[in-house]
């Protein structure tokens, strides 16, 4: 008898529903969105109209269950959606609108918040009318999330916040803020708790847009909180659970928002190999060129490789599995920088016209660098791995 | 969908990587520094107790090959080892595997068993010297003479020909008929009427596969693969094909072993009163070393499975993960070589030898340029303009 049959082996399939699912997306994506892109990222603007059509795609609440307006996606198919739009040519600066709104807002709220707290926010969420945004990021706190310096300070029922953040994600555009301040820096970051703000409070308000070098149709800007009076239900998770809450919004970090850049890259593949075949110098198409060849080889090999590590997050998840913390910075190191490499070498293959507005390849390539800063840099990611192969 | 291993795969490796760190790589140095003869001997012996461990069967049943579990297996061997992977997978997988996938049933009987037991060694004899990945360039021709075929032709480095009881021969069995239809693999014993091995060729790395030309002068081949002439190139084709995820097993192991040596030696090796791994310089190599050699290996278990299940863009994918490992492990040996310093410059370092042994991957059966070519014609193929 043999030692070693295998019967059971890992399984990289899509399920045919799976494969009509990306397909109907990205169909949706490139007839319905992608053609109002290019004039939203020039205008440098939130657009209204492309989150409508989101909205109406019913993707908004894509992981949340159906009785809170959501479609009870997996968390593959949450990146085969991202990944879809953005192989249709989608902007990533919508699509991160969408990720900061759907993983980082909505779910928080649905994942950790009051039976209350579900009904009144999570449905206008999923469906797009309220928008979402999450706001822990600070001018003195990046990496070092810990350390952010905005104080809750308890009076009756109430708490009063201070403090300011910014890169905030649809801040400008929010109804809905998930804030976190701590309620005792004493105990560092066990006293850091998320706070659910409603636009309108007063002592919450928001700066002007940031001017970005990509990603330019998401609307950040920082969030001020000058004696901003929050009732207690309003916490999320409860006091000192804030902590927990911003982690988790690694897990998705590592998947579902990384999935566009997987998108955008698919996006430059196809027309850097639609533009080799049709573009002719010294009268015969540049494919015929090993230079042009063999960067389409490497970008072919790096879409492979990065959908291998963001789907492979995404399936642990979908599992029950814990995040592997390693497999997690795999995903985002190499979809951050070897993302950036990939979409300059488009933007090579097109040349002068690559350099122009009106190709996505130099979008993609402006919206391809937030993938090594958002969420955790690259190089906080190389900590993260080099930590746990020291300790090991 | 399940994208990590199996709870049997992931115990089938770990019996096998306890295994080959026992049993084999304790002789990794010493093939690596021994005379040509004496490497004969010891890779004779490398074999025989891989099938000890069960390292040769695994992923092989039957008239099919489970990839993922061949993957599995080569991986720990080649961290242990590189060259006994190499050498072990000619006679096994390449010449083996051939046999097992296209053999007729007579001459899976006579050889197979034999070959999985490391009783006889087996060899895959193509490349010359004017045809490397332009397999159609190659010279060898085969003609009938009665019942039998006789060979004529020189094939320049065959991995394990010093050694080997059984060859795997390409050759044009009629010229007239091109590539497609006019190639196939012949058997030959050794011994074979007209049959003369060459000397054996040093190599910069995995200097302990016995290595060596074997020219042929009317020589009798006991038979062509499968019996049916004209199937060489399909068949070539396939196994080096199912082979890039065994280059890939070569590359991620020598990848594993150096990052073990290196994390190590992180910690180990002081420097201005702490650990050098805990400086960014060197921790963060090591993580880039994770980084590239983690991917590399997800590459090589998906093209693994899309040819277990048969992906049409199966091909593809394996060159992607051939591609990918091969330039990977050339980093991480060489950024181990720079952790180890001074250190891995000594010559009988561990990290010297991996250093020699990491470059095969980038040059074998393919190299990076013919990869990136195939990969790149296929991508641009999908656009061509109507």
């Amino acid at each position: 008898m043999r030692k070693y049959a295998q019967e059971v082996s890992m399984d990289f399939s899509l399920s045919q529903e799976q494969r009509m699912f990306r397909e109907t997306v990205y169909r949706y994506g490139r007839d319905e969105i992608a053609p109002l892109c290019e004039e939203a990222d020039l205008k440098g603007e939130f657009s209204f109209e492309i989150w409508r059509k989101l909205a109406s795609l019913g993707i908004l609440g894509l992981p949340l269950p159906e009785e809170f307006g959501g479609s009870a996606a997996s968390i593959l198919n949450c990146c085969l959606a991202g990944e879809a739009l953005g192989h249709a040519g989608v902007d990533g600066g919508s699509l991160l609108a969408w990720g900061a709104h759907t993983y980082l807002c909505a779910h928080n709220i649905y994942a950790f918040g009051s039976e209350d707290q579900k009904r009144k926010y999570v449905p206008k969420l999923a469906s797009g009318e309220w928008i979402g945004c999450m706001g822990l990021t600070e001018p003195g706190a990046g990496s070092d999330a810990a350390s952010i310096s905005t104080t809750a300070l308890k009076k009756g029922d109430r708490y009063v916040l201070n403090g300011s953040k910014t890169f905030i994600t649809n801040a400008p555009v929010a109804d809905v803020f998930v804030v976190f301040a701590n309620v005792n820096k004493a105990i560092k970051h066990e006293g850091i708790t998320a706070f659910i703000i409603e636009k309108g409070t007063p002592g919450l308000t928001t700066g002007k847009p940031f001017h970005k070098m990509g990603c330019k149709c998401s609307s950040t800007s920082e969030v001020f909180l000058t004696d901003c009076e929050v009732p207690e239900e309003n916490i999320l998770g409860g006091e000192g659970k804030g902590w927990f809450i911003a982690l988790s919004g690694v897990e998705w970090d590592r998947c579902t928002l990384l999935s566009p850049m997987l998108g955008a890259a698919l996006n430059n593949l196809d027309s850097c190999a639609r533009y080799a075949n049709e573009r002719q110098q010294f009268k015969r198409p540049i494919r015929s060129f090993q230079a042009i060849q063999h960067r389409i080889a490497d970008m072919k090999v790096f879409v492979e490789a990065v959908r291998l590590a963001v789907y492979r997050v995404a399936s642990a998840k979908d599992n029950g599995q814990m995040l592997n913390p390693l497999q997690a910075a795999v995903s985002k190191v190499y979809a951050g920088d070897r993302g950036f490499e990939m979409a300059s070498e488009a933007v090579q293959i097109f040349g002068g016209y690559g350099f122009m507005h009106e190709y996505p390849v130099e979008r993609n390539f402006r919206d391809s660098k937030l993938a090594a800063i958002g969420g955790g840099t690259s190089d906080i990611m190389r900590m993260i791995v080099s930590r746990i192969m020291m300790m090991g | 969908m399940d994208y990590q291993l199996s709870p049997l795969e992931v115990k089938m490796q770990q019996e096998l990587a306890a295994f080959c760190k026992a049993e084999i790589a304790p002789r990794a140095k010493m093939l690596d520094s021994s005379s040509r003869p004496e490497v004969c001997t010891y890779m004779k012996e490398n074999l025989k107790i891989l099938f000890r461990g069960g390292c040769l069967e695994a992923g092989h049943i039957g008239d099919v090959i489970d990839l993922i579990a061949v993957y599995l297996a080569g991986e720990e061997i080649a961290k242990a080892c590189p060259a006994t992977f190499l050498s072990a997978r000619a006679s096994t997988f390449l010449c083996g595997g051939a046999l097992r996938l296209f053999g007729a049933p007579d001459q899976k009987q006579r050889y197979i068993p034999d070959l999985m037991k490391a009783e006889r060694v087996g060899a895959f004899a193509y490349s010359e010297e004017q045809a490397g990945s332009d397999t159609a360039a190659i010279t060898t021709v085969a003609h009938k003479d009665g019942n039998t075929w006789r060979l004529t032709g020189d094939k320049n480095v065959v991995v394990n020909a010093p050694i080997a009881d059984i060859f795997l021969v390409l050759a044009y069995s009629e010229k007239d008929a091109g590539t497609d239809s006019g190639m196939s693999i012949f058997i030959c014993d050794k011994g074979a009427r007209g049959l003369r091995i060459g000397e054996p060729v040093e190599t910069m790395g995995l200097r302990g596969v016995p290595l060596a030309g074997i020219s042929m002068n009317n020589c009798v081949a006991a038979g062509i693969l499968g019996d049916t002439p004209g199937k060489g190139y399909e068949q070539i084709t396939r196994i080096l094909t199912m082979g890039k995820v065994g280059i890939a097993a070569l590359c991620v192991g020598i990848g594993n072993a150096c990052m073990e040596i290196s994390v190590k030696h992180s910690k180990e090796r002081k420097s201005f009163g702490k650990p050098i791994g805990l400086y960014q310089d060197v921790g963060f190599r090591l993580a880039d070393m994770f980084t590239i050699n983690d991917l590399g290996r997800m590459l090589a278990l998906r093209a693994a499975w899309a040819i277990n299940t048969g992906e049409h863009e199966a091909d593809i994918l394996a060159a992607c993960a051939k591609l990918f490992a091969s330039e990977a492990v050339t980093k991480i040996a060489n950024w181990g070589m720079q952790i180890f310093a001074g250190h891995g410059y000594v010559a009988g370092s561990d990290i010297e030898r991996f250093y020699r042994d990491a470059k095969f991957g980038e040059i074998c059966e393919g190299a990076s340029e013919i990869q990136r070519s195939l990969i790149a014609r296929s991508e641009l193929d999908k656009f061509l303009p109507r």
